[in-house]
């Protein structure tokens, strides 16, 4: 295999990762659909406290989530590259490893400090994704930040 | 692995910004190389060595672990 297409695989693979990502400029408009979100929550929890008000903004977090989440940096380079797959790596497994223990943790607590009789919980959809974007995202910075 | 990036840099007086710009990365990388935290991809490192007019094994070497455990 010659040095032109060892470059080539290597471009080839670097351009798959690109495909499914957005433009730098849509993590502003992630962080701008969190924002109307929590406050739609805030409002919504002071004055009509609408169920279906408040699921469609939570959801608006997860949607602003992934968006910040796969929006490309100002320089997207392999670095980047690098650091984006750690952060879904680590978000993988602290998610999974959060998501399982959480029952745990919640039956305990109930049992021990509050002496009720709890059964174990699993904990919702919402709770998982937002887990996992959130680690990821916050991850992702602070990798960024280390790399300075 | 250790790398001689930034005597390579100071030779062609270029700031990491400029180095970063030239090889199309940002000069986070430029700087993580340099501090041995980020190990380039062959694609970097062959347009490193198309700069400095140097083969790669020039700026950059195996260190002694990494050598036994070859």
């Amino acid at each position: 295999m010659d040095v032109k297409s060892i470059m080539e695989c290597e471009r080839k693979s670097l351009e798959k990762m690109k495909r499914y990502q957005l433009p730098n400029k849509f993590k502003k408009i992630g962080i701008g659909i969190i924002l109307i979100s929590v406050v739609t929550i805030i409002l919504n929890k002071m004055s009509i406290d609408n169920i279906d008000l408040k699921l469609t903004a939570k959801y608006g977090i997860l949607l602003g989530l992934l968006v910040v989440s796969i929006s490309k940096e100002k320089i997207e380079d392999e670095l980047i590259t690098n650091l984006r797959m750690q952060s879904y790596t680590f978000a993988f497994i602290a998610g999974v490893l959060i998501t399982l223990t959480n029952p745990l943790f919640s039956y305990l607590a109930n049992t021990v400090l509050e002496k009720q009789q709890e059964i174990f919980q699993g904990i919702g959809d919402w709770q998982v994704l937002w887990i996992l974007l959130s680690i990821q995202v916050f991850y992702f910075e602070f990798l960024k930040r280390m790399n300075k | 692995m250790k790398n001689r990036l930034k005597i390579e840099r100071a030779i062609l007086d270029l700031t990491q910004e400029e180095l970063a710009n030239k090889i199309g990365v940002s000069r986070q990388t430029i700087s993580s190389i340099e501090k041995n935290r980020y190990v380039p991809s062959t694609v970097l490192s062959l347009r490193l060595s198309d700069l400095f007019g140097k083969p790669v094994n020039d700026f950059f070497e195996l260190d002694e672990n990494e050598i036994a455990n070859a």
